[in-house]
């Protein structure tokens, strides 16, 4: 290859960093920016946005919100996906192919017409909505991600290792809990880090499935709608900080490790 | 059947959660989509009026969107495949970086992308401020916000990392050896790239291409947020669930919207399956 396309290869590169990047390092620029509009030039680096949103009422249940539930639907969401993915390993590879496809019809679909259909099934069914009617929701786009990287990680098992501890003598619950567990932990930490980050970010599932409730997206959007403070930087770069270090753990665990 | 047996129970609360919060909703949705709704109460009925009136009231809306969600799931599509590209055979040592930074855009941020380019795109935003002070223009440019560019730039920024990571799965699967086999026997640039590359990345082509065109055609959000007054189909939706209250229509407003994107994903792959190697 010569100098010239390697250049412009450089230079098409370096655009999609800076068009994939740029918005979100903008919102944490003016996090940290003391002019009351989210623009340049700036005038000086301040920290009276997060002295603001700290203010706000509603910022800490957001927060307790949040946590509570992407914590929660991380747990669950590694859990019900770890039992699948090892049901997924046991059938025949076009079974499995099928099911796992079908898992994922989910996330084909638009979180708007998630969201909705929730909210007609949990006012028919007459669930109460709040904490757990968010945390069930958000099981639906979270754990067909968990499936696929466990279903990945097993599927290089060898599955020899259970087999001996089972020839020893250990039970299928033993062997799973003493081999393949400790084997595969930083893979099931590591997914259920990224449906944490996926459910910490949810904005349109919660929305609609929250009744009267906040979580630190649907604070933030309370913010966008009714006027353009920068406080809303500051709120972002906490959702962001939180999902993009938890899916920078995640990367690290599944991929760096094994 | 002992053995089968555990295979059902591993796999049985992950069909479970699929069985109750998607396919029942679903199914409950496609029932009230035949019910009306009177004096902010659901009636249940076997009424085809509230298909009808999505024709009658929403159907430029539903083409628009249709439209807006085929220009921006082709534009997301061709630069997954050239960033794929780069990242797996030109960037070198730089690769993993650039699928690290594909990785990270795309599981954090949905709300704060739209935010942002609220803030870039508008009248006294990062753009306009930056382009007065550098003095390439004299007055603030009013039509970078709020119209259809503003809906297709923000749309594509959060869907253009949900395009990379398949098609770049995909061509992790061709070799080097490949496509240099090919340049070897003579075939030029054009034609690695239609005979060997395109036919086998193809699947990771069309997924790429049917979840962005998907979720940009169910998206409802940017357009309320940087569009202004374009009007896209999601925004009717939700209207239909706050202050208009009328779910029936909402739910067959919902299901037309998936049977024509979903239409238009058919027709997408199977053209995509049309080309194949001369």
């Amino acid at each position: 290859m010569n100098a010239g396309a390697s250049f412009i290869w450089r230079g098409i590169g370096a655009l999609f960093v800076v068009f994939l990047l740029s918005p979100l390092l903008l919102v944490v620029l003016f996090a940290f920016t003391s002019r009351a509009q989210s623009a340049f030039p700036i005038e000086a680096l301040s920290l009276r946005w997060w002295r603001e949103m700290a203010a706000e009422p509603e910022f800490l249940p957001a927060l307790w919100n949040s946590l509570v539930i992407s914590g929660t639907v991380g747990i669950v969401s590694a859990a019900v996906g770890t039992m699948a993915a090892m049901g997924l390993v046991r059938l025949a590879p076009r079974a499995a192919r099928i099911t796992s496809a079908l898992l994922c019809v989910p996330l084909m679909t638009p979180p708007l017409v998630l969201g909705v259909s929730l909210l007609g099934l949990y006012a028919w069914a007459h669930v109460p909505m709040g904490r757990l009617t968010v945390v069930l929701s958000h099981l639906l786009f979270t754990m067909p991600f968990v499936v696929l990287v466990i279903y990945a990680r097993l599927r290089n098992f060898d599955e020899r290792v259970v087999e001996s501890a089972r020839d020893l003598g250990a039970s299928p619950v033993r062997a799973f809990l003493t081999v393949t567990l400790p084997i595969i932990r930083p893979t099931v930490v590591g997914a259920a880090l990224i449906a944490m980050a996926l459910s910490l970010d949810d904005f349109i599932i919660t929305f609609f499935t929250i009744s009267g409730g906040v979580t630190l997206p649907t604070f933030v959007f309370g913010m966008i709608r009714t006027a353009l403070t920068p406080a809303a930087n500051a709120v972002g770069t906490l959702i962001l900080a939180i999902t993009i270090g938890a899916t920078l753990a995640a990367l690290w665990l599944t991929r760096y490790r094994d | 059947m002992q053995r089968q047996a555990v295979t059902l129970l591993l796999l049985g609360p992950a069909v479970v959660i699929l069985g109750v919060l998607f396919v029942l909703p679903l199914g409950y949705f496609l029932v009230i989509s035949f019910w009306r709704v009177v004096l902010f109460k659901l009636k249940p009925d076997a009424t085809l009026a509230n298909y009808n009136q999505v024709f009658e009231l929403h159907l430029s809306t539903l083409i628009f969107t249709l439209e807006l969600a085929l220009v921006v799931s082709l534009l997301t599509t061709t630069l997954g495949f050239i960033f794929a590209y780069l990242i797996r055979f030109k960037a070198g040592r730089w690769g993993p970086a650039l699928l690290f930074i594909a990785m990270i855009t795309l599981f954090g941020g949905y709300l704060m992308k739209i935010y942002s380019w609220m803030t870039i795109l508008g009248i006294t935003g990062v753009l306009n401020t930056a382009l007065l002070a550098l003095g390439l223009v004299a007055e603030p440019l009013p039509w970078l916000f709020y119209n259809e560019g503003a809906v297709v730039v923000t749309l594509v920024n959060f869907l253009l990392p949900i395009t990379i990571l398949p098609i770049y799965a995909a061509m992790r699967g061709v070799t080097n050896v490949e496509l240099e086999a090919a340049r070897d026997l003579g075939a030029g640039v054009w034609r690695a790239f239609s005979d060997i590359l395109v036919p086998r990345c193809q699947a990771g082509i069309a997924a790429g291409f049917a979840l962005s065109f998907l979720l940009a055609s169910g998206d409802y959000l940017t357009p309320q947020l940087v569009g202004g007054k374009v009007n896209m189909i999601g925004v009717q939706i939700a209207a239909q669930f706050g202050g208009i209250f009328n779910w029936p229509m909402g739910a067959a407003m919902s299901f037309v919207t998936l049977a024509c994107s979903l239409g238009v994903v058919a027709a997408a792959m199977a053209l995509l399956a049309l080309w194949r190697p001369r």
